[in-house]
């Protein structure tokens, strides 16, 4: 009989471990493994080869998201008509091979190098942590060892030393076999290189940087080398301390939006360790130190659990049962309609919640409260996105999936740093820079991968602050005036009277890279550069993030971008595209589950009739036509009396927002505010009403991160509140008078899907079958949509828009003659609710501000001194730092402690189209000053 | 706010229905209201196409 096993990608099992990397080979190869055939991808190893056909080679230092190394030597095999044992691993597959990986000869080879490892390793088994988990041991009882005939008289590893810096896991020296696979997983997956093998032959060590303890080296806590170690030399502290976990539950990251896939390891009801999970569709088993370490905060002391009511800002909190603090909310929300109308009250959606989380809070504002003044945080962060995208393309996201990044030619990276903020994507991009790809990096900065192992911008545009629609239009007039255009993509594509009109006002003069160099910084000859680098590479992709958006021109640069993209055809095939990094979990969700004002679920505007009345039928109210307010808006009224309550689910304006002191005088000025939230936040100290939130361990719901990608948030722990958040929310709604009587986040799930086009795939179910899956997921796309935009754009043809560059009203001037610009590390998270309430802290104590040596000088100022950096909106003090990452006139800081009052210095300057804030542009002067006193 | 986005709007062409068609999409009839009464009662605080987008609401 014929039996041979043909390689189907969809049928391997993506948790075991193959050994070697997979190859996508399209020619095919067939061999004989123990007499059975397989046929592979042309280049794929023995090793992996044989485990397919489920013949699973001993091996040591090879492991599947790794290239092969051989040195182990544990893997040999016999191949028919070659001489001597080759490696498996790095041998590969050719047509007609047969391979025989169980012999007599093997056995004793594979014995005889178990001795060896054995005989320099502590036998203290029963009392190691990887006890039970740890692939020597598994391989010691695969190849049969009974016997370590070598005493431990001689020279041995066994007195090796213990390095406890790192504050997550432990690197036991006498335990590591050196078999290389941290190293390689350092270098190859996460792409740091802060690993080698010091030494040579029996001297052989690993080595943190310059043989340097973790904490000091360049090491960046992915953990990654921890998830390769195949030993107890890298093992997390919390598994010494709790033991090995014995339950798995498969969920997703709440910090950044990649959207890292994870396996929750247990011990009953406690979290051992994260554990990133290979089938993860955003992250394929890797992860960053926040996802993988920073969950702590989920059961910090800090955590609110019970609700909280007080009748003013200035009175103590009183604990209270859900029914009261409900009914108190109520109450309060229900006498401020009657005194000053519905659109006296409105709501603010998370980014951090769950799509049905905040599906539900929508809900409730426009069905029971009435009004459509519901607005979310993707107001000050990604609303330009939103809008430039919807206006060119046609719809509000971004065009790729992250693994498109690994077929393109040329990266431009504009406004973003994704080894800080998006890491494991970060790591991607640099897996694709070492293997060619060229890179444009637009940014005040020197973000590290204009310079860092390996990685190198060809091209570092590095402009002024507020002056990216300047920038892009010279690229693009380069494009325009030198021939550059896909003619044949944008009359195929696009819409032609659009097109010419956008093609005579960039080849107009005034957008040469010549003319603009004075306002911009750049030099006009690395502008031409990088528009012919991009415009003659085969697959040109746009990356970018706040440092696009967070502008007074943010939309405009979004549809500059939009409009680089179609006139060099770079959208509708992998490598290519506008890809915003989104920063929050949720942020993609939170837009899409009809968070603006003006937007139902899906991005229908609430004036669009036949929607609304759809809405109307399934949610049995009327509801109104008109857009409501904005955060910005509702701040501006509440100032101004007229707006008097808010719920604010899983957002800290009064730490996030731009000028806390209006923030502050806006929540001040209200009759109710209402928190939902983990911890007692900066607007907690302006809430008459705390419902306790859940943290994502205790979650049942969906996220979706920045490719669209909808992945499953499964509950590793029961609430510690005693609800889950959709059942607050749903509870105040009832006690409003309009019920909404979900018995689970599935059946939220299912009511969006009944709602909304892009969405009408999309169940539980699915999620659980698919893994994850990337809207559009209908009828026509039933398993979802990676690549959009393949055929035609989802408006029909790309429209071009003209994006005429009008400076910020923000300037340096005598007064205020530097510019700030802000940013994150990767170490915090956002306003560091979390984070600061983890071991994040030995990394990040406080927030500097990051000055030009020249201007250090100029100011009197030296590095670690305190200084106080002033605005037209406020002041503030911070300690400095000086750095050579920014040019002269620039300066930079990142708002992760409260402490900073960062927000006090931006002003309120904002996007024209969208009022994302201009966080990236305040005109600011510096000046020594005395540490302050403690509070 | 109004004459922020008429100088950001992506077209010179038909300004002022660019910013009609932006408020009408975006504001809501309370902040059209508030920014009727300054057009009347502080004409010289808001542009000409502005006063023109108004118009034509």
């Amino acid at each position: 009989m014929n039996m041979v096993q043909q390689f189907d990608p969809a049928q391997l099992d993506l948790s075991q471990d193959y050994g070697t990397p997979a190859m996508n080979s399209e020619v095919e190869v067939t061999v004989h493994i123990d007499g059975m055939p397989v046929t592979v991808p042309e280049g794929t190893s023995v090793m992996r080869a044989a485990a397919i056909a489920g013949a699973n080679i001993p091996k040591l230092c090879a492991t599947d998201n790794v290239e092969a190394f051989g040195s182990c030597r544990l893997c040999l095999v016999e191949i028919e008509g070659r001489n001597g044992t080759p490696a498996s691993c790095t041998t590969p597959c050719q047509e007609g091979m047969s391979v025989k990986t169980q012999t007599t000869r093997l056995d004793k080879l594979r014995k005889g190098v178990m001795e060896l490892y054995i005989s320099d390793h502590p036998l203290d088994c029963l009392t190691c942590p990887a006890n039970g988990d740890c692939e020597l041991q598994d391989m010691a009882g695969a190849v049969g060892l009974r016997d370590v005939r070598y005493g431990t008289e001689g020279a041995n590893h066994l007195a090796g030393a213990k390095d406890e810096s790192n504050p997550y896991f432990t690197f036991d020296t006498s335990k590591c076999i050196v078999c290389s696979r941290c190293v390689r997983a350092c270098s190859e997956v996460q792409g740091t290189f802060a690993l080698t093998i010091a030494g040579r032959g029996f001297g052989s060590r690993v080595s943190p940087s310059e043989q340097q303890p973790f904490l000091e080296s360049e090491c960046v806590s992915c953990g990654a080398c921890v998830q390769a170690c195949p030993t107890a030399t890298l093992q997390e502290k919390s598994v010494i301390e709790l033991g090995v976990p014995s339950r798995k539950v498969k969920t997703t990251c709440a910090y950044c939006g990649v959207g890292c896939s994870f396996v929750a390891e247990l011990r009953g009801d406690e979290v051992v360790r994260m554990v990133p999970d290979k089938q993860g569709g955003a992250n394929a088993g890797h992860s960053c130190v926040k996802g993988r370490f920073a969950w702590g905060y989920a059961q910090h002391q800090d955590r609110i659990t019970t609700p909280m009511v007080r009748d003013s800002i200035d009175a103590a909190w009183r604990e209270v049962s859900w029914e009261e603090a409900i009914g108190f909310a109520a109450d309060r929300f229900n006498a401020i309609k009657a005194s000053h109308g519905v659109d006296a009250i409105g709501g603010i959606t998370s980014s951090r919640c769950t799509n049905e989380e905040v599906y539900v809070v929508q809900k409730m504002v426009r069905a029971a409260f009435g009004t459509n003044n519901v607005d979310t945080c993707a107001r000050v962060c990604h609303s330009p996105t939103g809008y430039g995208l919807k206006q060119t393309f046609g719809t509000s996201a971004g065009t790729q999936d992250f693994a498109s990044v690994q077929h393109a030619d040329v990266m431009m990276v504009i406004g973003a740093n994704p080894t800080d903020a998006h890491p494991v994507f970060g790591s991607r991009m640099k897996r694709r820079l070492r293997e060619g790809a060229d890179l444009i990096v637009i940014d005040p900065r020197s973000i590290d991968l204009v310079r860092s192992p390996h990685v190198s911008a060809e091209h570092h545009l590095q402009l002024l602050p507020g002056t990216n629609v300047a920038v892009l239009n010279a690229v693009a007039h380069v494009i325009a005036s030198e021939g550059l255009i896909d003619e044949a993509f944008v009359a195929e594509r696009c819409d032609r009277v659009s097109f010419k009109a956008w093609e005579d006002f960039i080849r107009l003069p005034e957008n040469s890279p010549e003319t603009l160099e004075a306002v911009t910084g750049v030099p006009a000859a690395t502008v031409r550069a990088a528009a012919r680098a991009f415009a003659t590479a085969g697959n040109g992709a746009i990356y970018y993030g706040l440092g696009v958006t967070e502008h007074s021109q943010g939309s405009t640069m979004v549809m500059a971008m939009a409009n680089l993209a179609m006139a060099t055809g770079n959208i509708g095939r992998l490598g290519v595209g506008v890809n915003p990094l989104r920063g929050q979990n949720n942020v993609q969700g939170s837009c899409d589950m009809g968070s603006f004002p003006h937007e139902f679920v899906g991005y229908r505007h609430v004036s669009d009739d036949t929607v609304r009345e759809q809405f109307s039928q399934i949610w049995g109210v009327t509801l109104r036509e008109d857009p409501g307010m904005r955060i910005p808006n509702m701040l501006d009224s509440a100032v101004s009396g007229r707006f008097k309550g808010l719920y604010i689910q899983g957002e800290d304006i009064a730490q996030s927002d731009p000028n806390t002191q209006h923030v502050a005088a806006a929540l001040t000025a209200m009759d109710c505010v209402i928190v939902q939230d983990l911890f007692l936040n900066e607007t907690a100290q302006f809430a008459h009403v705390f419902l306790p939130g859940t943290s994502f361990l205790e979650k049942d719901g969906t996220f979706t991160n920045a490719e669209r990608r909808i992945n499953r948030v499964r509950p590793v722990m029961t609430s510690r509140t005693g609800r889950s958040e959709w059942e607050a929310t749903c509870a105040l709604s009832e006690a409003m008078g309009y019920p909404m009587p979900y018995e689970s986040a599935a059946e939220i799930m299912d009511e969006i899907a009944e709602l909304t086009p892009t969405f009408a795939g999309v169940s539980f179910d699915l999620l659980d079958k698919l893994g994850s899956v990337q809207w559009p997921c209908n009828d026509q796309a039933p398993t979802g949509t990676p690549i959009m935009h393949k055929d035609r754009f989802v408006r029909g043809e790309g429209q071009f828009m003209t994006t005429p560059y009008v400076p910020t009203d923000e300037r340096s001037t005598r007064k205020f003659p530097l510019l700030l610009t802000t940013g994150r590390i990767l170490s915090q998270y956002n306003v560091g609710a979390q984070t600061r309430r983890t071991d994040n802290i030995v990394w990040h104590s406080e927030d500097l501000l990051d000055i030009h040596e020249a201007d250090a000088e100029a100011r009197g100022v030296k590095d670690g001194d305190w200084v106080e950096i002033a605005s037209r909106a406020g002041e503030t003090k911070m300690r400095v730092r000086i750095s050579d990452d920014i040019p002269a006139g620039v300066v930079y800081t990142t708002f992760h402690h409260p402490v900073s009052g960062t927000n006090v210095i931006t002003t309120d300057n904002s996007d024209w189209a969208t009022n994302c804030p201009e966080y990236k542009v305040t005109a600011v002067q510096i000046r020594p000053v005395s540490e302050p006193a403690l509070a | 706010m109004a004459n922020q986005i008429a100088g950001g709007v992506p077209s010179r062409e038909d300004v002022a229905g660019q910013v009609s068609h932006h408020m009408r999409q975006f504001w809501t009839p309370e902040m059209l209201k508030d920014l009727s009464d300054i057009a009347t009662n502080k004409p010289d605080c808001i542009g000409a196409e502005v006063h023109a987008a108004l118009a034509a609401l």
